[in-house]
């Protein structure tokens, strides 16, 4: 059976063209996807049943048994941590931010290792931002800083930007100027019609030095600005200011280099200062697949987008003091549950061996490197293929995915709903 | 009067207590001072020792001392108006946060936003203190407004981020982007630092050091001359940020 229309599950674009074709309980097919879409859709290193690890070798156990260890090593904890929830739906997630509520626990998303110091300058100073169906109808020029499309969000230029005819931009290949800011020659910056390279941590000189020159005082300037030429980021700024309608997108290239938010926040107030000549936005390039959501659900609840420490009963924020890597970095925390995300792969190896020294429980469909961390894992339907919720893209568009199949895994929601009934009930 | 804290040996050590009612004001008349061990409320005589010695009337005479294991006790010193803390070891996240008069002395590190936000009083370190040292909280415009930090050794990134009133003095080295966001107030690094005063409105910063990475967008504004630790010093002066139609001072030792 073929099913068309499908909403992809893996990079924060959330394309939503995508054909399936389906027998039984199995995909045989991903039209339109990218290589990261096939992989995602195709791959299938599912764990069959919960599994406790006993000694060296894991035993499998009952969902019900899973569950109610789950809830008795968070019960049993001063300072449990729950982290991920990119991987999943919105439903879920709103569970998770209740879960960490009645428990007392901090609970944290994948910002914290992609777009938290970005959302740390939008507190600052605004997100002057639109959706990606603006950049595509009428964005002449694309800057893409610290951001590589072609291999990250590999359909992000063809949906959007580069490759993608507008209904103001006819033929957006001839029409549209991309500029791509980056530390090395990447594939973005092959098709690039302007490339420019930084040095490694030099983005706030250079985007301070661009915000001169679009203010009129390029005249301080010096020669050359981390490695770029006062001729080129002259050239650069003439480009941006002459755009009817400008598109900056930035990945963690800029979020993580030296600086962190305040890359960012140079970055918002260059938008702004551009916007004073003509219309220019600017917007995230997420990577997760529904981080967006996640922020988004913690901030419907807790008011905090990533990085809510419930401890006291109230919500606290403070990115540096209650996100993951630093709690776990400083051995904080007594039990992790790990939801939808894996960060024995993506966090520093100080983190990882304090996940793997206290209990740690991951709710995933598949085995990957935080399976040999964990104490538990439960496995569950995939989002977007057997389980079906909301999730956001990358621009805060709510999209509805669907279930392609039903098949014989509970989803996240399930789990985690008969995690927070037992919780409940302990707590009274 | 004095009040000295010990901290008893706990089961998980590393779980941090929060302790923003560790203020001398607090041990004038109140009995049940709370804390918080990770997501759990304690009793003050759960987690330390506590001895009291001499009479006090008033805050001004009360000075605590908190000895042992302190370096993950955060928020001591929270808005604190009166009296005298002294830690005798290291200090956690926090410490001075708006605070408005009254004196905190650290013989060990402080670690992050030592002082944040502070309006009046004095902090000294005499070790080091970590990221965002008198600064202000996520989101904040405005950072530390009055009173004075001192750290003898080193200090983190972001230190006085946000700074707008009061004076901050870094002996050792800063991090990364000290004085960002500045809008008053004076910064003295007596060491080397990286990118100081980032988009920076207002105030006097003077860096006795290197300074790694300057920013382009600071004009030269002729040369100063100003004392540091008993030396006269010969400064570049700067005017910045450019960027950001600030009107900052920036001296660099020559």
């Amino acid at each position: 059976m073929k099913i068309e229309d499908v909403v992809c599950s893996f990079c924060g674009c959330l394309c939503d063209d995508l054909v399936v074709e389906v027998d039984g309980t199995r995909v045989v097919s991903v039209e339109n996807g990218c290589t990261l879409a096939n992989e995602k859709f195709l791959g299938d290193h599912r764990l069959k049943t919960p599994i406790r690890r006993s000694g060296n070798s894991w035993t499998k156990i009952s969902y019900e048994e899973a569950i109610a260890e789950t809830a008795a090593i968070l019960l049993d904890a001063d300072r449990p941590l729950l982290y991920g929830w990119s991987g999943t739906f919105g439903e879920a997630q709103s569970i998770g931010v209740h879960l960490a509520e009645i428990l007392g626990a901090v609970i944290d998303n994948t910002s914290t290792v992609c777009h938290g110091p970005s959302i740390l300058a939008i507190q600052e100073v605004g997100h002057p931002g639109c959706t990606l169906g603006q950049v595509k109808n009428r964005a002449d020029v694309v800057v893409y800083w610290g951001a590589n499309p072609v291999d990250a969000h590999p359909r992000h230029m063809s949906r959007y930007t580069t490759y993608c005819d507008g209904f103001f931009r006819k033929d957006a290949f001839k029409e549209r100027k991309v500029i791509v800011v980056d530390v090395r020659e990447t594939e973005s910056s092959n098709i690039a019609d302007e490339f420019m390279k930084v040095n490694p941590g030099g983005d706030y000189a250079v985007l301070s030095a661009l915000r001169a020159i679009v203010r009129g005082k390029g005249d301080i300037i010096p020669a050359r600005v981390e490695g770029v030429s006062r001729e080129q980021l002259f050239r650069v700024a003439d480009i941006c200011k002459s755009a009817k309608f400008g598109a900056f997108f930035f990945g963690v290239g800029l979020t993580m280099a030296p600086g962190k938010n305040k890359n960012i926040r140079n970055a918002i107030e260059l938008t702004e200062e551009l916007s004073r000549h003509t219309k220019f936005t600017i917007s995230p390039m997420r990577g997760h697949w529904n981080v967006y959501g996640s922020n988004e659900v913690f901030t419907w609840i807790s008011g905090y987008p990533y990085a809510v420490d419930f401890a006291r009963g109230i919500a606290f924020y403070n990115p540096g003091e209650t996100t993951s890597v630093d709690i776990l970095k400083r051995e904080e925390c007594d039990a992790c549950l790990v939801v939808a995300s894996d960060p024995g792969a993506h966090f520093p190896k100080a983190c990882a061996e304090h996940l793997a020294r206290i209990p740690t429980i991951q709710i995933d469909p598949h085995v990957n490197v935080t399976t040999h961390l964990a104490h538990i894992q439960i496995p569950v339907a995939v989002a977007g293929i057997d389980a079906e919720g909301t999730a956001y893209r990358m621009d805060g568009v709510p999209i509805r995915t669907r279930k392609l199949f039903q098949g014989s895994y509970p989803d996240d929601l399930v789990v985690l709903e008969k995690l927070y009934a037992i919780v409940k009930e302990a707590k009274g | 009067m004095r009040v000295i804290l010990k901290t008893r040996p706990r089961a998980k050590p590393k779980i941090p207590i929060e302790a923003e009612e560790i203020i001398p004001q607090n041990f004038l008349r109140r009995n049940d001072i709370r804390v918080f061990e990770g997501n759990k409320e304690r009793a003050l005589d759960d987690l330390f020792f506590i001895t009291t010695e001499g009479p006090a009337v008033s805050p001004d005479q009360v000075e605590v001392i908190l000895t042992g294991d302190t370096g993950v006790i955060k928020r001591v010193g929270e808005y604190m108006n009166a009296g005298r803390i002294i830690v005798e070891g290291d200090i956690g996240m926090h410490c001075g946060n708006f605070m408005s008069a009254g004196e905190i002395l650290i013989r060990g590190n402080a670690d992050a936003w030592l002082g944040r936000e502070m309006r009046g009083g004095r902090i000294l370190c005499e070790g080091n203190a970590g990221h965002y040292c008198a600064a202000g909280y996520r989101g904040e415009k405005r950072g530390m407004r009055g009173g004075t930090v001192e750290v003898k050794g080193n200090a983190g990134d972001f230190t006085a981020e946000y700074l707008s009133g009061g004076e901050v003095t870094i002996h050792g080295n800063c991090g990364d982007l000290p004085g960002v966001e500045m809008r008053g107030g004076t910064l003295v690094i007596g060491g080397d630092c990286s990118r100081p005063c980032g988009n920076m409105t207002g105030g006097t910063c003077m860096v006795f050091g290197q300074a790694h990475q300057f920013l382009p967008t600071f004009r030269k504004n002729g040369i100063e001359d100003t004392v540091y630790a008993g030396k006269h010093c010969r400064m570049n002066a700067f005017r910045g940020d450019v960027a950001n139609r600030g009107k900052g001072t920036l001296l660099v030792r020559m």
